[in-house]
């Protein structure tokens, strides 16, 4: 453009004086052609370099035709008034054909232009959408979107997390100190970003005296500012920040201006909103692989101590630019276990400084702080003020760690079994983007997988620890709980938990006094004192399955904990009382048979009394029966510590059940009480049987006596025999008292008697019926009751036919 | 004979309390031999109905018997204002101290434990009805009421 107005420039003088030169030839050229010529001058002039070129070889053609050409020649004078109108014409003329070219010559540049806007907006659409971190997008905007907006600086503010500052993160063409103190401000500020972004509206300021007039707050801006625009960044119908253009010149904003600021901004949302997303997805991902390596590295190794600096370490520096793990000690101190930085001389570095400046369990905040609360502290933005605070006065460290320069901070206690271990501390310095809830939720999910690992580790070694004592535990009958200094079950041995009826897994790690049924009354009763010794004491106890179960207890206090030695005593006690209970029983009776005949001798004794041949009689057999019921106690007690000690020997001889049982029964019609019928149905091909044929009359004795006995208001005790497939089958059905079912079972138990209730009071050593149940079943036989109360019962005894 | 005070116009009544049968013949025998009248229940129902309606001098009575028991007995005789002052010595088997601390409590005016020397039973009857019926029962039971054992047998 430039060379073609030079041109025009040359055209404008050379032209219509290459013309006048025409004056000399001989065959000079007629007024008419002259003029002609001319005019060709003027719109090469005019065509070349605008208007301006064109007037000025309009001026010098009118004159050269003037003067040259125009009669008389070589005077300017035209010779009449014709001639003079002729040369206006041309004038008016030429002056119309440079300015028909100054307009087709505008035409053309403008379309020049815009072409160029184009291909400057195409530019930067081909930059935006190549860029893949937020710096390039803004970079696109501020370098070729400058340059399509014609601008001579540009800023891009955007909204932070919150929607409540504006933070500008780009900016180019400036001068370097215009954002000094304007790096971030306010949404709510009465500036023009926060007023396009607040409104949705962009604001375009020709000069800045009219900017200055709408915004008080920028007259202090000074700078070779003029015009202003300033857009919001629009995505899906939500400003997300604004983009500011700064003008060289004054500029008056027309609607294709406007509209291609419009446009630029648009853009650039658009990429900024891509890239944030693309940036959020590659976070994500970033987080998924770094916990993914983390739980690995996690899980490699039980030596927790490497497994946290190696932690530490992979956390740097995409997670943070330093990287730290404090643990709690034995003794209750933190120590840092691990710090983390790119540079290893900075890692060593900064050791040295914990070193320097151990963390005071007392302070309030940092590690010592969310170790003590077991609760994340989250610093999103790292003030000065904070480090003053965080330096308590010390000048040295406030200095060390303002050149750090931290920017961002979060500290996430370590959780096991609710109990804090340590703490992992991740910071970023100015570098690195501040952190963001999401870091803050992916810190305390690693910090839970290191807890957990760390505790899994712990209690390995633990195990390990012992291991030997565990698997000598396994065996032993005695029960041993040990529980920590909190009350917890840390091991519980198998035996332990059949004695109080838990489960292993279910209770280790739990109170006991929460997990174990009828803990209390053993913390109660036999809990030590610290590093003494308890009991042993016996307690009954109500366990978790509603048993009730008698124990013996111990415990031992080594300090840590508290260790119970258990012992079930259950059976024990039952036999205990079982056997008083046989003791009192026996024992009365005795009594009774013995109190009958010595009280009969003592009074056929008498020297005082002479008895008539009857009255000694009477007492002569009673002296005679009651010795023979005392004969038959002793030897039921004697028949039963035989069968205890296995040592009854018993014919296997062959024999006729149906003579055996008559014979029982014509001895027992002896002396059978008024109001009893014996009676026998014997079928008639009822085999021999094999067994003891003395020990069976002892059972079928036994149980005639009984069904007697139980038939106090009197009725018929029958005895039947018939032949049940291999065995004789001997029944002996009373219609008495009866026996409840769930009394069945165990009526045949040693020592066992129904509730004297249901007796009403019949007497007995609770022998005879476990006595036969042995023998019978010592003869390879058989018995069984069924019974009702109040219907009488029948006992049944199968014995097996001889071969 | 010479166990019974001359000063009684009227022969003792006592009665007998026991399912053993054996027990209830040889307190029969050698109470009559000393004059003394005896009645007999075989169980705690019959000894309940007898002693009301017999309002007897005394009640032998034993603990274990079927339907009421001794101790049921005892204590309805002594919420019974018909028959509160009847002395009722027990007669039983059961040895526990237990036992014996029951039935002072009960009130017992004496305690017989089975086997027991039945030519003794008559004096200690005749003692206890004696000094009751001078109103000196709560005495005696205070100096510790009579007590046939097994030992006693000895003598």
């Amino acid at each position: 453009m430039r060379s073609s107005t030079a041109l025009g420039w040359a055209a404008a003088f050379l032209a219509p004086a290459l013309i006048s030169s025409l004056d000399a030839l001989s065959n000079r050229p007629s007024y008419q052609l002259a003029g002609f010529l001319y005019l060709l001058a003027v719109s090469l002039a005019a065509y070349l370099g605008g208007f301006a070129a064109g007037l000025v070889a309009t001026v010098l053609a009118t004159l050269g035709l003037d003067y040259f050409f125009t009669p008389p020649r070589h005077d300017f004078i035209p010779a009449n008034g014709d001639q003079a109108a002729g040369v206006g014409l041309f004038f008016v003329v030429a002056i119309l054909i440079s300015q028909l070219f100054e307009r087709r010559r505008q035409v053309q540049q403008q379309a020049e232009a815009a072409t160029a806007r184009a291909n400057r907006l195409q530019a930067v659409t081909a930059r935006l959408a190549e860029a893949v971190t937020p710096q390039q997008v803004l970079d696109a905007i501020v370098t070729q979107g400058v340059e399509a907006a014609e601008a001579r600086a540009g800023a891009i503010g955007l909204l932070t997390a919150d929607g409540e500052t504006i933070e500008i993160v780009a900016q180019r063409g400036h001068e370097q100190n215009i954002f000094v103190g304007w790096e971030s401000f306010p949404l709510a500020s009465e500036t023009p970003m926060g007023k396009a972004i607040r409104e949705d509206t962009p604001f375009f300021f020709s000069t800045s005296a009219e900017r200055n007039a709408s915004f008080q707050t920028m007259a202090g801006v000074d700078g070779p500012s003029h015009a202003l625009a300033i857009l919001p960044l629009v995505v899906e119908g939500r400003a997300i920040g604004a983009i500011a253009f700064t003008f060289p010149t004054e500029i008056e904003f027309d609607a294709e201006r406007r509209a291609l600021k419009a446009t630029l901004a648009q853009q650039a949302a658009q990429a900024i909103d891509r890239v944030r997303l693309y940036e959020a997805e590659r976070a994500l991902r970033q987080r998924m692989t770094f916990l993914a390596d983390a739980s690995e590295l996690l899980g490699s190794s039980l030596d927790y101590e490497t497994t946290l600096a190696q932690l530490a370490r992979l956390a740097v520096p995409e997670m943070a630019t330093w990287c730290s793990v404090d643990m709690i000690g034995p003794d209750g101190s933190i120590q840092r276990l691990a710090v983390a930085h790119e540079d290893p001389e900075r890692a060593a570095w900064a050791e040295r400084l914990g070193e320097e400046y151990p963390p005071d369990p007392a302070q309030a905040m940092g590690v010592p702080n969310v170790i003590r609360t077991m609760t994340a502290e989250f610093v999103p933005e790292i003030t000065d003020d904070l480090l003053v605070e965080a330096a308590q006065g010390d000048e040295r460290l406030l200095e060390i760690v303002r050149e750090l320069g931290l920017r961002s901070a979060i500290t996430v206690p370590l959780i096991a079994r609710g109990r804090a271990l340590g703490a992992l501390s991740l910071i970023r310095d100015d570098t690195s983007p501040r952190y963001t809830e999401l870091d803050l939720d992916l810190a305390a999910e690693l910090a839970r997988r290191a807890a957990s690992a760390v505790d899994n580790a712990g209690l390995y070694r633990e195990a390990e620890r012992r291991g030997d004592a565990s698997r000598a535990l396994a065996h032993v009958d005695d029960g041993v709980v040990l529980l920590d200094e909190h009350g917890a079950v840390v091991s519980i041995n198998p035996a332990a938990a059949r004695i109080l009826a838990v489960n292993e897994a279910a209770v280790v790690g739990e109170t006991a006094l929460g997990s174990i049924g009828g803990w209390s009354e053993i913390e109660d009763n036999s809990r030590p004192e610290q590093g003494g010794t308890r009991g042993p004491v016996t307690l009954p106890l109500v366990l978790s399955d509603g048993s009730e179960r008698w124990v013996s207890v111990s415990g031992v206090d080594f300090g840590d904990g508290t260790v119970y030695a258990l012992r079930d005593v259950t059976e024990e006690r039952l036999l205990e009382r079982t056997r008083s209970d046989f003791v009192a029983t026996a024992s009365h009776e005795l009594r009774t048979p013995l109190a009958a005949v010595l009280g009969a001798v003592k009074t056929l004794r008498r020297d005082d009394v002479s008895f008539d041949r009857d009255q000694r009689d009477t007492l002569m057999d009673m002296i005679d029966r009651e010795a023979e019921r005392l004969s038959g106690i002793v030897g039921q007690i004697l028949l039963t510590g035989q069968l205890d000690a296995g040592r009854l020997p018993l014919e296997h001889e062959r024999f006729d059940p149906v003579a055996l049982t008559k014979s029982v029964v014509d001895s027992a019609e002896l002396h059978l009480p008024s109001g009893i019928e014996l009676r026998v149905q014997a079928a008639d091909d009822v085999p021999a049987v094999a067994g003891d044929e003395n020990q069976l009359r002892q059972v079928i004795s036994n149980l005639v006596d009984n069904a007697i006995k139980y038939s106090p208001q009197g009725g018929d005790v029958e005895l039947r025999l018939h032949r049940n497939g291999q065995f004789a089958r001997i029944e002996v059905a009373d219609s008495g008292l009866g026996i409840p079912l769930d009394e069945h079972h165990r009526i045949f138990e040693k020592f066992y008697r129904l509730d004297p209730a249901l007796t009403r009071g019949v007497n007995g050593t609770g022998l005879g019926l476990y006595i036969s149940k042995e023998l019978v079943e010592r003869m390879n036989g058989r018995i069984s009751v069924d019974s009702e109360p109040g219907r009488g019962s029948t006992f049944v005894v199968e014995v097996p036919l001889a071969v | 004979m010479s166990a019974i005070p001359e000063t009684y116009e009227s022969p003792l009544r006592v009665l007998v309390a026991d399912d053993e049968q054996p027990i209830r013949l040889l307190c029969q025998v050698n109470l009559a031999v000393a004059g003394i009248e005896v009645l007999q229940a075989a169980d705690g129902e019959e000894a309940l109905a007898l002693a009301r309606s017999e309002a007897p001098d005394l009640v032998l009575l034993d603990l274990m018997m079927p339907n009421v028991d001794g101790w049921t007995v005892a204590e309805e005789l002594a919420a019974d204002g018909g028959t509160r002052d009847i002395p009722i010595v027990f007669l039983t088997a059961r040895a526990t101290t237990n036992d014996s601390r029951r039935a002072e409590k009960l009130g017992a005016l004496g305690y017989v434990l089975k086997p027991f020397d039945p030519v003794r039973l008559a004096p200690l009857v005749a003692g206890v009805v004696s000094r009751c019926s001078r109103g000196e029962a709560d005495e005696l039971r205070r100096e510790r009421p009579p007590e046939l054992w097994p030992a006693d047998l000895e003598g």
